[in-house]
């Protein structure tokens, strides 16, 4: 039964209450839009620890690789779809060694300041 | 020279599979799908959908509602572009963002066309004699996804 106590039965309180339950409806309804993302956020976060993979480093790779998947899809394929999870944890991987290589360069020494040769006159 | 804390860098050192050889092992692996696609081996598809500014993921005989008017009548066959990905049980296909049209199919029917249940808008502040209260109804459809189809044309 909705309202407890005389909420449910008595007019005044009744009104109130019920104008209370409105308006917290109005405002839930933009926080619901948060608390979502947050859960499949976490649940993101979970599976692809499992896969040895955190969620930054999952989500910012995935975008790289111009996979445009949103948080709601990938945490229901984690869910009911754990091959195919795996394959995209295993994608971000693979794009993030390969950044690393991109941004490590040759392993040379920089041509730099220090490896010349200055001439005192 | 002698091996201190810093000759070698903190992180592990990784190597990445040879550029030919991968690209061997990459046609290899897409013939084997072709292949698998063209005897038709696999079972249910599943496929995840851009439609109405969301994503969904989808499968046959699906119902998927969406809070919006689509410009077509009760009982049309409507063909979903955009899709994302495709998967069976032994296979998925990414796309990057998007498959093919030439690749996957995806069709549905408009089911029903209705308003959603009264949704009542208030906004009250205390002790200042402020408060206003609006239903809103949102029309919204009701689709039916019929079939998903994939055909062999990778490369």
């Amino acid at each position: 039964q909705h309202f407890r106590g005389r909420k449910n039965r008595c007019y005044k309180l009744a009104v109130r209450s019920v104008r209370r339950a409105f308006v917290k409806s109005t405002k839930a309804r933009r926080e619901k839009k948060r608390i979502f993302r947050a859960l499949w956020i976490t649940r993101i976060e979970a599976a692809s620890l499992e896969h040895g993979l955190k969620y930054p480093a999952f989500i910012s790779n995935l975008l790289k690789s111009q996979v445009e998947l949103n948080r709601k899809v990938i945490a229901d394929l984690a869910i009911y779809e754990p091959k195919t999870f795996k394959s995209l944890a295993a994608l971000a991987q693979r794009r993030r060694q390969e950044g690393f290589l991109a941004a490590l360069g040759d392993g040379k020494e920089p041509e730099g300041i220090f490896s010349r040769i200055v001439h005192h006159y | 020279v002698a091996k201190t804390s810093l000759t070698s860098p903190p992180w592990p050192e990784v190597k990445l599979p040879d550029p030919a050889e991968e690209a061997k092992y990459h046609a290899e692996v897409v013939q084997k799908v072709n292949k698998m696609i063209a005897t038709g081996q696999y079972g249910r598809l599943f496929a995840v959908v851009h439609f109405a500014s969301k994503q969904w993921k989808i499968t046959s005989e699906d119902l998927i509602m969406m809070d919006n008017v689509l410009e077509a009548e009760c009982g049309d066959r409507i063909r979903m572009e955009k899709v994302l990905l495709v998967g069976a049980d032994d296979f998925t296909l990414i796309g990057r963002p998007l498959l093919g049209k030439d690749l996957v199919r995806v069709e549905a029917t408009v089911i029903e066309k209705t308003e959603s249940w009264p949704k009542i808008n208030m906004r009250f502040w205390r002790r200042h004699n402020y408060q206003r209260k609006k239903i809103i109804v949102n029309p919204q459809t009701v689709l039916r996804i019929n079939t998903i189809e994939i055909f062999p044309c990778l490369s």
